[in-house]
């Protein structure tokens, strides 16, 4: 049988790169089940067979409160653990130290790994590793993470404890009263032998008197409820009266005793400490007037070499397939099958796979921030404004992000450590003005504004939506997600240099998982819409027939070949706008313009708008191709996408459209908040797990875009517009 | 202002020095604020104050935390003797 390691510690000790350097490339990131937390887990070859790592999420503690807390709790408990390893940050033993408490209540086999020995050794501290091997009673190993040394040792110290089986040594005293009591509340616990056995009573016993609302919950399920709660009660009672505090602040006070007891006989202080590093960067980095400026400038640079630099692979990849797409649309015999593949399909991968270098980019950034420890100053500087709007300091940067591409923004709130911030900044994240939107607002604004008009409308979209984004995550904070709000007690950990590999493997984890999870999602939408926007015109025969024998006789006339083109390109043109504007997703444009009027066409006089409604059709699967669409449905080219001059277009919208200026200014409303983009709803559904959380998403922005356009429309009217 | 008497955590200034007294705050916070090394007697030293005024830095069992001012308002501190 394989054994099980489970590897536990506090977050930033450095677990991840101990976990990868006992396990190498032989690792699988999930989830665990039920949850959005990442679950990792790889394995070694070892004499004994293979043995199976898994990394628990870094957590201070086992109390359960926190979905991080509540994973390992269940995990180390479980009887299939063999071996649990204790990483322990050696330059900041005695918090770490806490967490090792607990742990050892669970009577497992234990290993303890030292972790940066290297940052103990410039801190001028010496540890005298054989006392702590006896106090805690297994075997401690001292490696430095990020250069593998001791990570043999640590692998034959597993192997050697694996044999052993039966609890281990080490346990703490928690003092005459605390023991007398926890011993009372034992023997009414072990009176139910299913209470017992599902969980060490001692263990229990300790969670009961720091009032533990999952100890609790368990208590009352069991058959021995009342006696135990009685005593747990009167233990209390005894315990305030004679030591002056409530459980939870005891039994808290003893574990920092211990704490503090074995670290003051572990270490000693060689020398003199060097000034810290961390101290003097802090003073420049998180400084009064300094922090913001840098802060600033670092988000620039993120957003730089996400957007800017990720455009260069993105124009390969979006080239790549319009050359394939051409290829096969002039190869392929013309059809139904070949619409498909080239219409739907094609556009479809293209639409997924150019996420891909802003997705890595972004998340190599963030991966990078994480690993230094500037992320949390980043936080510590931005959480007063972020509060505001009852998010976490830590919503910034997928916020700022969203301004470019809400895919990559939404898989950004990964760092967020509490579920509520971590949902309210995914649900508001979407409402951040995108880099594609930005393309229709050009079209429209330059369509029926002047020059300045137009400019400053396009700003107003982009504080719009940032207003938004405060206002709903605000509601969201004071309804949806009210209560148990996660305290922001947040660790300013040292800086620290990342290891390059672990930073590549990361982003490379992050593109792929995005292809085979989101990918799925947005590709079943290409293909569902690009069924609504050609059925049933593709499959009419005569219609095709007719673009045939026109294409004929064309060619026949022997023109020269520029006029050719572009005469061939013109039947295409009316051969597809046909097709479009007599689809099922027409029929339903038709169908909802009722809904849309009072915001699109509140005059009543525009007999073209229910055309806006295909236009936000096709805008579900990529914001990018709201544009073409409405070139084709108003029967126009849209000219180079490069260059956005969009001549021909923007004439056919003035003259045809019927849009007034307050009309198209509600329409960029409409579109700046209106249901996310496919890749976006595929994000968020991975990132949630949720298809109620993803629907909301959808579901609110629709809603909020139709009040917030009928609101300008309200408002247009009544300063003497129309 | 008498020499020992506690106050909130949040009436120090960066520089100032003092000792844990009592964590008010309950439920969540409170387990958290205990994990997290606020246990009766305890040091801690105010670091600074966020540019925009909130949260705070502090140290405290050797390691530095951020605080919001809605927590250290929860947490009660006396100067050292």
């Amino acid at each position: 049988m394989a054994t099980t390691l489970a590897l536990a510690g506090n977050p930033n000790c450095g677990k991840t790169t101990i976990f990868n350097a006992l396990t190498g490339s032989h690792q699988h990131v999930g989830n665990w089940p039920g949850v959005t937390v990442e679950r990792r887990s790889g394995f070694f070859e070892s004499p004994d067979g293979p043995v199976e790592v898994v990394d628990l999420p870094g957590t201070y503690s086992l109390s359960a409160q926190s979905e991080d807390e509540r994973i390992a709790a269940r995990f180390v408990a479980d009887p299939a653990v063999d071996v649990i390893i204790n990483v322990l940050d050696a330059s900041n033993l005695e918090r770490n130290l806490y967490l090792t408490t607990q742990l050892l209540e669970l009577r497992r086999p234990m290993v303890f790994v030292l972790n940066m020995m290297d940052d103990a050794d410039t801190n001028g501290l010496k540890l005298d590793l054989h006392t702590l091997e006896r106090l805690l009673g297994g075997p401690v190993i001292p490696t430095v993470g990020n250069r593998a040394e001791g990570i043999q040792a640590l692998r034959e110290a597993i192997l050697r404890v694996a044999g052993q089986r039966a609890g281990a040594g080490g346990t703490m005293n928690y003092g005459h009263d605390l023991e007398g009591e926890l011993l009372n509340i034992v023997r009414e616990i072990e009176r139910d032998e299913v209470l017992a056995q599902a969980c060490p009573p001692r263990r229990l016993a300790l969670e009961l008197l720091e009032g533990s609302p999952a100890a609790a919950g368990r208590v009352q399920r069991s058959h021995a409820r009342r006696a135990v709660t009685a005593q747990v009660q009167a233990s209390l009672a005894f315990l305030e009266s004679h030591l002056g505090a409530d459980g939870a602040t005891l039994v808290a006070e003893r574990r920092y005793g211990f704490a503090h007891g074995l670290a003051g006989e572990v270490l000693a202080r060689s020398g003199r400490a060097k000034a810290g590093f961390t101290a003097r960067l802090d003073a420049v980095l998180t400084n009064r007037w300094l922090g913001i400026p840098i802060f600033t400038a670092i988000m620039i640079a993120v957003y730089s070499l996400t957007f800017v630099v990720g455009k260069v692979p993105q124009d390969w990849i979006a080239g790549g397939f319009r050359l394939l797409h051409g290829w096969a649309g002039a190869h392929l015999p013309a059809g139904e099958l070949t619409s498909l593949l080239v219409d739907g399909i094609i556009p479809g991968v293209g639409a997924v796979v150019v996420f891909v270098p802003v997705i890595m980019l972004l998340m190599g950034c963030v991966a990078f921030l994480e690993d230094t420890g500037y992320m949390s100053r980043a936080a510590f500087i931005m959480d007063r404004l972020m509060h505001l709007m009852g998010l976490h300091g830590k919503s910034f940067i997928p916020l700022i992000m969203g301004t470019g591409c809400n895919v990559p923004a939404v898989q950004a709130t990964r760092t967020i450590e509490a579920r509520e911030d971590r949902f309210i900044t995914i649900l508001v994240a979407p409402l951040m003005s995108c880099s594609a939107r930005l393309q229709i607002y050009i079209v429209i604004a330059g369509t029926f504004f002047r020059p300045v008009q137009a400019a400053l409308a396009i700003l107003a979209m982009h504080l719009l939506g940032f207003a938004l984004a405060m206002i709903v995550g605000k509601l969201l904070r004071l309804s949806l997600f009210r209560g148990a709000g996660a305290p922001f007690v947040m660790e300013l950990p040292p800086y620290r240099l990342p290891v390059l590999k672990s930073t590549l493997t990361h982003m490379w984890e992050k593109g792929a998982v995005f292809l085979t999870r989101a990918g799925t999602t947005i590709l079943a939408g290409a293909t569902l819409i690009w069924f609504l926007s050609h059925y049933p015109g593709i499959s009419n025969r005569s219609w095709t027939e007719e673009l045939h024998r026109n294409e004929a006789a064309v060619r026949l006339l022997n023109l020269p070949a520029a006029e050719e083109a572009s005469r061939l390109d013109n039947l295409n043109l009316d051969h597809q706008s046909r097709v479009v504007n007599t689809s099922l997703a027409a029929s339903i444009g038709k169908a909802l313009q009722p809904a849309l009027a009072p915001i699109l066409d509140p005059g009543r006089d525009r007999p073209e708008a229910w055309k806006d409604s295909i236009a936000l059709t096709a805008g579900f699967v990529a914001k990018e191709i709201v544009v073409s669409t409405m070139a084709v449905i108003h029967h126009t080219q849209a000219g180079d996408p490069d260059h956005p001059e969009h001549g021909g277009l923007q004439e056919a919208l003035r003259v045809h459209s019927g849009f007034t200026p307050l009309t198209a200014l509600a329409f960029m409303v409409f579109i700046l908040i209106y249901t996310p983009c496919l890749g976006t709803v595929g994000m968020i559904l991975k990132e949630t797990r949720s298809l109620l959380w993803t629907g909301f998403s959808m579901a609110y922005g629709l809603g909020l875009a139709w009040l917030t356009a009928w609101f300008t429309v309200l408002g247009g009217q009544a300063l003497g517009f129309s | 202002m008498s020499h020992n008497q506690p106050k909130p955590l949040s009436s120090l200034h960066p520089g100032d020095e003092a000792l844990v007294f009592q964590v008010l705050a309950q439920g969540r916070i409170r387990q958290r604020l205990l994990e997290m090394g606020f246990i009766r007697g305890a040091h801690l030293k105010v670091e600074k104050l966020a540019p925009l005024g909130d949260p705070m830095e502090l140290v405290i069992k050797g390691y530095h935390l951020s605080l919001r001012r809605e927590e250290s308002q929860c947490i009660l501190v006396s100067e050292e003797d």
